[in-house]
């Protein structure tokens, strides 16, 4: 089985989470935690089972960012989604050297959140204008919180 | 005597309003005399913010953007979409619906790939083919639009089924177009397979090879053409796909042929589904029972995916116990694939990259989403 495969080469990275998922629900195999220092390694051991990078994106929290990459295979099916939580304001490594297809996926996360990948050769804008001076899918949580605020005090 | 001129390296601007680049697609390309040294693709001239407008609106309401995403196979977008929300709330689709989804989805992929043979043949400078194509298109478009309403950016599908039934006409039309289309394929290849000019243009441009596949994390015909079996709708089964019989085509060498080819084969196998599944097709409601009206699922992600016709669709929604979706990423097929374009352009002619560009099959308001 393949998804054994993966957690015997995760195994020794020391990740924070490594356990199968409930497949007819979120569609994954395996789900994994690792902090966004430990992609490179993960990318590496992924890429060495063979399996391909479907997605990467990004969520936006309140406290801190959350790296989101999909891994799947061609010949077996196994989706292995890793999050890493990223605190706002630091850098990510990029892993746009182990899969160069995550070049543009990374070019769209820092194009769409601002998330700066430390090691990526080329991160400019992608979707938007390069002259673009925000980023659209940040969400704003003051506005939201003087909103409620408001409401209530009325 | 005449001193030979100094080799210069310059720019060429392909697009964004070039006819071979299918949307608003900007190439920058470093030449050196005939030959590209560097190609790098400017995209997101089409940008219309869809995971933006999904974080402003509610899980139905965002369901008619996803038919103009990839508007070319756009119900292949609404069954990803569907199924996400569906495997979110828990909902069961009923069988006939199922099969209304797998005929109708495959008649748009049939239309997709017709359009993309005839734009692709008259990049390559051939005009009739397109003309052949279109005439066989607007049959699907005809048939499509008597069930789904619209001709082009199809709202179909809705969670938990479908929302109008297919009638015996639809039936019928469905079957004369399968056999008028099964007819066709000996003109398509004595018009263009066979074609000595198109076989030089194609043979051996292009080739991605099995690793690259992998690294540029590949979907669809591109990685089928290099000889990869890899088609969600085999190795990830979804709706009623189990329940027929067909094959996935794959190419050897990877190249432009190879992906041609492919796409071409792909439309016979899409034809022998519709068949089957015109024939199984069982009686029964067409939209789930308790559907409820208010969509707010629990906490929670989920990831779907679907063969769309350039290649593997996933809608991955993120959902915080609200109405509104928290974050929807669109995994668009066309996106990967185009990334893969710098590598394969360098040391090739600009000729051949419109070729490549247009076996990559590109649709470029799905890629700038």
């Amino acid at each position: 089985m393949l998804s054994d495969d993966i957690r015997k080469a995760l195994g020794p990275l020391n990740l924070e989470k490594v356990e199968s998922g409930d497949y007819s629900k979120t569609g994954y195999h395996l789900e994994v935690a690792a902090k966004p220092a430990q992609m490179p390694e993960v990318a590496q051991a992924m890429l060495a089972q063979g399996c391909f990078l479907e997605s990467l994106t990004a969520l936006h929290f309140r406290e801190h960012f959350t790296l989101v990459y999909h891994f799947a295979h061609y010949d077996e099916l196994c989706r292995t989604v890793v999050h890493a939580m990223l605190p706002i304001g630091q850098k990510a490594p990029t892993i746009s050297h182990i899969y160069p297809g995550a070049n543009w996926y990374e070019r769209e996360v820092y194009d769409l959140f601002g998330v700066r990948f430390t090691g990526h050769p080329d991160l400019r804008r992608i979707l938007l204008p390069f002259d673009a001076d925000f980023h659209p899918l940040l969400k704003e949580f003051e506005e939201i919180v003087e909103e409620s605020e408001s409401k209530a005090n009325a | 005597m005449l001193e030979p001129l100094e080799e210069k390296r310059y720019v060429l601007n392909l697009g964004p309003q070039h006819p071979a680049t299918h949307g608003v697609l900007r190439v920058e390309l470093e030449m050196e005399g005939e030959f590209i040294v560097k190609a790098d693709p400017d995209i997101g001239y089409g940008h219309r913010a869809h995971e933006h407008m999904a974080e402003n609106r509610n899980y139905l309401q965002f369901l008619p953007n996803m038919g103009r995403v990839d508007y070319l196979h756009a119900l292949a977008y609404n069954q990803g979409y569907c199924m996400a929300v569906e495997k979110l709330i828990g909902l069961q689709v009923p069988e006939r619906a199922e099969y209304i989804r797998v005929i109708t989805s495959e008649l748009n992929r049939i239309s997709s790939h017709l359009l993309w043979f005839g734009a692709f043949l008259m990049d390559l400078g051939a005009f009739t083919p397109f003309l052949y194509c279109f005439d066989d298109r607007e049959n699907i478009l005809d048939l499509l639009d008597r069930v789904t309403g619209s001709r082009l950016t199809y709202c179909y599908y809705r969670f938990g089924g479908v929302p109008q039934d297919i009638d015996q006409e639809f039936i019928d039309g469905c079957r004369a177009f399968v056999k008028r289309l099964r007819g066709r394929w000996k003109d398509y290849d004595n018009l263009v397979t066979k074609n000595i000019i198109f076989i030089e243009r194609t043979k051996g441009i292009g080739v991605i090879t099995k690793e690259q596949c992998m690294l540029y994390g590949l979907t669809g015909p591109m990685v089928r053409g290099s000889g990869i079996p890899y088609d969600i709708r085999k190795k990830e089964p979804y709706s009623a796909y189990p329940q027929f019989d067909f094959e996935i085509p794959v190419g050897e060498n990877g190249d432009t042929m190879d992906r041609y080819l492919v796409r071409l084969r792909e439309m016979e196998q899409s034809l022998r589904i519709i068949e089957q599944a015109l024939d199984k097709l069982p009686n029964g409601p067409i939209m789930a029972e308790k559907v409820p009206k208010r969509i707010k699922p629990a906490a929670g992600e989920v990831y779907a995916a679907v063969e769309a016709a350039r290649g593997e669709f996933g809608c991955y929604i993120v959902s915080q116990g609200d109405v509104k979706p928290y974050r929807i990423k669109l995994r668009v097929p066309s996106y990967a694939n185009l990334s893969i374009l710098p590598e394969i352009a360098v040391d090739t002619l600009v000729a051949d990259l419109v070729a490549i560009l247009g076996s990559i099959d590109v649709v470029v308001p799905e890629i700038d989403r």
